[in-house]
């Protein structure tokens, strides 16, 4: 039975990683319908950055971990404001594009930057050593997953259900024009999603380099699995992307330990295409039938 | 209008520009070769996800310069040309389209990537009679079937890990191996090596364990590899993989003895990523760092390219495989062409003066390295040789 | 855009419209210039927006009836809307004898180019001309249809194999194998339609890039497709005549490229163009018309698959070898950038779009040869980055081109184009 534990484990872990990815992709796909592929590169960029701020400046990691996703809520302001602000009567393709665009920039920028060699990073709770309930060892570092993915989750919920700028970006996603006529400057209200964005993103990156080591590539994979499970949940709604971040590590982790390691990083998508003939808007959104 | 004709004009200049940086050279009678210049290719990934190699194409430019400024060769500078194919074979193509068609070089070096040599091989040396020297991955590709000009000197993975796993079993007293590895042909040559020996000594793997080269997630893999209980885990990987999987097996309380393949060599980089629990880990090397050259090739990288970050065994590598190359020059004589370099290499035998071991080439074989040494990360990824040169001698 | 939809589907069926449509536009934003009978410009602003984004030149004057360009997107309409008298001319392939010059200039051109430049250059032609037939199958699927894929990646290597293996395992001839290859792609394209029926957006994205992924995947674990290693190319003959050569595999390269674009653009002037671009403007109002909404869709995907696995048959002999890694997400993603920066639903933009993007990926790496820039980047590198990792510079590059088009030209290279033609039009004015 151990090993059905340790999948388990294994599985929400990454799982928290995954539901992180997505839930930062949900924030900026609610109130402005862009999939944000850039999202995997600004949360490198942010832990590079915080990577730097340890090594290079010798600050303590919850100091630089701080200052980094101040950085992030700047990058992610940066961003909307230089890239996504000035498009014309965008298409939703062309806002892709632009994201797809912003994404090459940052992946070029860390890799001019730090070189592409592999880099640690180092976190002040052990990867290795924890408690080991029924012999499952849950290290510390699966507990601070834990942990920090469902707090920084309540407080997104919260955040949105009980704040005026939460409401605010939610009144902005339902009906920009309503929204902008009732006096919600829209404009701004975007440029804070992409902040709170990053920010969320910035912790998903710091949450997976411990394990995977630091380099530009490092989100390529996490990023992909994030938007696929923000899919999964049905792309609108954040409990859904972070329900569906853990049953995608999940399902990862237990077709890895019993059916093909081969197809581990595919079957995913393959899960994924499944449900969505049959729940064609994921799993926890209602089907929305445009009208006319 | 304004503002789309300054786009329109702004672009132009671009193209322009580009177009301007490749100019053509003129060929001469052999191609390559001037009166006062041999000139050089590579390809090498500078950026993308194997960018961490692009440490090889530098170096060798450092190992040219070297050799310029102490006379090059012949009275003949070196020329060097290295490109960034961003470990894509059509890129590849494009880049040896370049330097063969239009600068029009006398040989290529290195060049790492399986995939993006053999999109190139044949253009290269069977259309273009290019020599190309040291093929920087040790796939049998290059040898077998012989090609004329080809010449490798990485040995290649099925020998290594055939010698690799033998060392494990004859000389450690193991008995349950098991392998890990990257799952395409750099991992498969590797785990056919293991399999070759373990079924020439009667025996099999515990456990082939695959991993994918986007996986972040190496769990369920670290789990397979403890049930099989094994007690050597061969590493066929990335480095990235190898210092993940290292992590995930300490976390779950697995602790093995690692033996990592040649592509893993460096100590010091490992160590350091994978916070000190690379110590203890064997690899195999054919790099040989008790080389008074190591120490004469460092200075050189601190002369031509003070600000190279990273000067480890990747960066060594750049040498290595431009070492056999301006061996050949000389040994050409001054009337260079195609033919007479390649007579000038297939004399080279046993050939220990330069970082590698045994080099020998002969007009049937051109696989010149055969050998590896195994070491042990020590304390702060320190090398501790662990065996003498390992030469690949199948059981049957 | 509501006025752009309302136009589209106007010109989804074949009715002609004329002027007085454009009512929805406030008169006070036409201004009306007639410089003769057959040919008036009318400079008109965005009705809402008040912006002069899209003045329109008619050629006609200003009480004909006009056809509206199907397919066209009215902001390009706008820009570049030639007056249709009738059904014929709106059809025809070459809308005028200035047109039909440029194109047999053109070719002309094509024809005389191997004899001006090596092989490296034919190389990078080739593979701008293969990557044009991917970005015109493409715009087929996203910029007429309106549906996305991030998994043309896919199509590209099953065609690239398909085309491969039936020579080598089959025997089959390359000028039966190619065609095939398309088809069994198609084929793939028509399976992968099916469940795009029901998704749109980001669920149709992820759900073609896991095709994309899954096709790569399975090509490189199986043994039949040459594993990881991939597949050396067979030579490339036609009957008897083996193709060797540079200028040879450019011929082949070039002809078939002109035959699909030259298809692609009969395809959309017919029915089945229409259909897709009233689908991608409004499927209820498609459906409401007539339109089989399942067979046009999984047609679009179908045709472009079709292009795809054509160009990636092509693709395995420009370069002689196929191997699954090469066919990975970042080719899907850039062949969705080569529509979107050339322009969509506009094959002439897919063309450049290809031809920029692949001549950006290849040469962008002298970026450090030339002459002053490159000094000028070294030492930036040195001073804030890193000198060995200035090659990345090609990246920040190419991405900041794609934002700088998408966010300056929205209507991407071909509105690029279409501002210069109407600037040389109306030229005195």
């Amino acid at each position: 039975m151990s090993l059905v534990g340790d999948l388990i484990i294994g599985g929400l872990s990454i799982g928290a990683c995954y539901a992180l990815v997505a839930l930062a992709m949900v924030i900026i796909y609610k109130t402005s319908e862009v999939p944000n592929f850039a999202q995997g590169e600004m949360a490198m960029i942010s832990t590079f950055v915080a990577y730097t701020m340890m090594e290079s400046y010798g600050l303590g990691f919850w100091t630089s971990g701080a200052l980094t996703l101040l950085f992030a809520l700047g990058l992610g302001a940066v961003l909307e404001i230089s890239f996504l602000r000035p498009a014309k009567n965008p298409t939703i393709l062309s806002l892709i594009v632009i994201t797809l665009g912003a994404e090459m920039i940052l992946y070029g920028l860390a890799g001019w930057r730090w070189g592409a060699m592999q880099l640690p990073f180092a976190v002040p709770f052990s990867e290795y050593s924890g408690i080991s309930p029924g012999g499952v060892m849950i290290t510390e570092m699966n507990m601070w997953t834990f942990a920090v993915s469902i707090v920084l989750m309540a407080f997104l919920f919260l955040f949105f259900r009980f704040t005026t700028l939460g409401t605010a970006m939610k009144a902005v996603q339902q009906n920009p024009f309503a929204a902008k006529a009732m006096g919600i400057p829209t404009r701004r209200i975007l440029t804070f999603t992409w902040a709170l964005s990053s920010v969320t993103g910035a912790v998903a990156g710091m949450l997976i380099a411990p394990v995977s080591t630091l380099d530009p590539n490092m989100m390529l994979d996490p990023m992909l699995k994030g938007f696929a499970a923000a899919v999964l949940g049905g792309m609108t709604s954040l409990p859904g992307a972070a329900i569906g971040g853990y049953l995608l590590g999940l399902i990862e982790n237990f077709f890895g330990g019993y059916v093909s390691l081969e197809f581990k990083s595919v079957v995913a998508f393959g899960v994924i295409v499944v449900i969505l003939c049959v729940r064609p808007s994921g799993l926890f959104v209602r089907h929305y039938v445009k009208k006319v | 209008m304004k503002k789309g004709s300054l786009w329109v004009v702004t672009m132009l200049c671009v193209l322009a520009v580009l177009g301007m940086a490749s100019v053509t050279v003129a060929a001469d009678k052999v191609r390559g070769v001037t009166d006062t210049e041999i000139l050089i290719g590579q390809w090498g990934p500078q950026t993308g996800p194997a960018a961490l190699w692009g440490a090889v194409g530098r170096a060798t430019g450092v190992y040219f310069q070297m050799i310029n400024d102490q006379g090059g060769i012949h009275g003949r500078k070196i020329k060097y040309f290295l490109r960034d194919d961003a470990y894509q074979p059509a890129k590849t193509k494009a880049i040896a389209k370049e330097l063969v068609e239009d600068v029009g070089v006398f040989a290529m070096v290195g060049g790492v990537g399986t995939s993006c040599g053999m999109a190139v091989r044949d253009y290269l040396t069977k259309e273009n009679n290019v020599p190309w020297v040291s093929p920087a991955s040790g796939s049998s590709h290059w040898t077998q079937p012989f090609n004329t000009f080809i010449f490798s000197t990485f040995p290649q993975y099925f020998e290594e890990s055939y010698v690799l796993t033998q060392y494990a079993v004859e000389k450690m007293g193991k008995k349950k191996i098991a392998f890990f590895y990257q799952n395409d042909d750099y991992g498969k040559e590797g785990l056919d090596g293991a399999k070759k020996y373990m079924s020439d000594a009667g025996m099999q793997l515990v456990a082939e364990v695959p991993v994918e080269v986007t996986d972040t997630d190496l769990k369920t893999h670290a789990l397979k590899l403890k049930e099989s209980g094994a007690e050597v885990v061969i590493l066929w990987v990335l480095p990235k993989h190898g210092a993940m999987i290292l992590g995930v097996s300490k976390a779950i309380g697995f602790d093995p003895q690692f033996i990592a393949a040649s592509t893993l060599s460096d100590p010091d980089l490992m160590f350091t990523v994978t916070k000190g629990l690379w110590k203890g880990v064997m690899y195999g090397n054919f790099v040989n760092m008790d080389s008074p050259l190591v120490k004469k090739y460092l200075e050189a990288q601190k002369k031509y390219a003070p600000n190279e970050k990273y000067t480890g065994l990747f960066y060594l590598a750049g040498f290595y495989f431009a070492e056999p190359l301006v061996k050949g020059l000389e040994l050409a004589g001054k009337d260079l062409t195609p033919e007479k370099f390649v007579k000038a290499m297939e004399q080279i035998k046993d050939w220990n003066d330069w970082l590698g071991y045994g080099c020998t080439f002969t007009p049937t074989d051109h696989q010149g390295v055969k050998s590896v040494y195994i070491e042990q990360c020590g304390d702060n990824g320190a090398r501790v040789k662990v065996s003498d040169w390992l030469v690949y001698k199948p059981k049957k | 855009m509501l006025s752009q939809r309302k136009y589209q589907s106007q010109s989804g069926d074949e009715r002609p419209c004329d002027l007085s449509y454009l009512q929805e536009w406030n008169p006070r934003h036409i201004n009306c210039l007639t410089i003769s009978r057959r040919k008036s410009i009318i400079h008109a602003r965005h009705p809402w927006t008040d912006s002069a984004d899209c003045p329109a030149i008619f050629q006609g004057t200003y009480h004909e009836r006009l056809f509206f360009e199907p397919g066209v997107p009215l902001a390009i309409a706008g820009a570049a809307m030639d007056m249709k008298r009738d059904y014929y001319e709106d059809v025809e392939l070459f809308r005028s004898k200035t047109v039909l010059a440029a194109t047999i200039l053109f070719f002309g051109a094509l024809v005389a180019f191997p004899f001006f430049v090596g092989g490296y250059t034919l190389y990078v032609v080739n593979l701008i001309a293969i990557h044009a037939i991917v970005a015109i199958g493409l715009n087929i699927l996203v910029g007429y249809t309106g549906q996305i894929s991030l998994g043309h990646a896919g199509f590209f290597a099953i065609g690239a194999y398909s085309c491969v293996l039936l020579m080598v395992k089959a025997g089959f001839p390359f000028v039966v194998a190619l065609p095939a290859a398309g088809f069994i792609s198609a084929l793939f394209g028509f399976l992968l339609g099916l469940p795009s029926l029901r998704l749109e957006g980001p669920y149709l994205a992820i759900a073609t890039l896991g095709f994309g992924m899954a096709v790569t995947q399975i090509i490189s674990h199986s043994e039949f497709t040459g594993g990881h290693m991939g597949l050396e190319a067979p030579p490339l003959a036609i009957g008897s005549y083996v193709v060797d050569t540079d200028v040879g595999r450019y011929a082949i390269i070039i002809l078939t490229a002109i035959l699909l674009t030259i298809a692609a653009i009969n395809l959309l002037k017919t029915r089945v163009g229409r259909a897709f671009v009233a689908i991608r403007d409004s499927e209820i109002a498609a459906e409401a018309m007539g339109i089989n909404l399942s067979w046009y869709k999984t047609l679009s995907f179908a045709v472009s698959a079709f292009y795809t696995g054509i160009a990636g048959g092509l693709m395995a002999f420009a370069l002689q070898h196929v191997s699954a890694g090469s066919f990975n997400l970042i080719l899907s993603i850039t062949f969705l950038a080569m529509v979107i920066v050339g322009g969509l639903g506009s094959v002439m933009g897919s063309i450049l779009g290809a031809a920029l993007l692949t001549y950006l990926q290849i040469k962008l790496q002298v970026i450090q040869e030339v002459p002053v820039i490159g000094a000028l980047l070294m030492e930036v590198s040195k001073r804030y980055f890193s000198p060995e990792g200035l090659p990345n510079i090609q990246s920040i590059v190419f991405g900041a081109i794609m934002i700088a088009i998408v966010i300056f030209e929205p209507l991407g290279m071909n509105g690029i184009y279409l501002r210069m033609k109407r600037y040389w039009k109306s030229w005195p004015f």
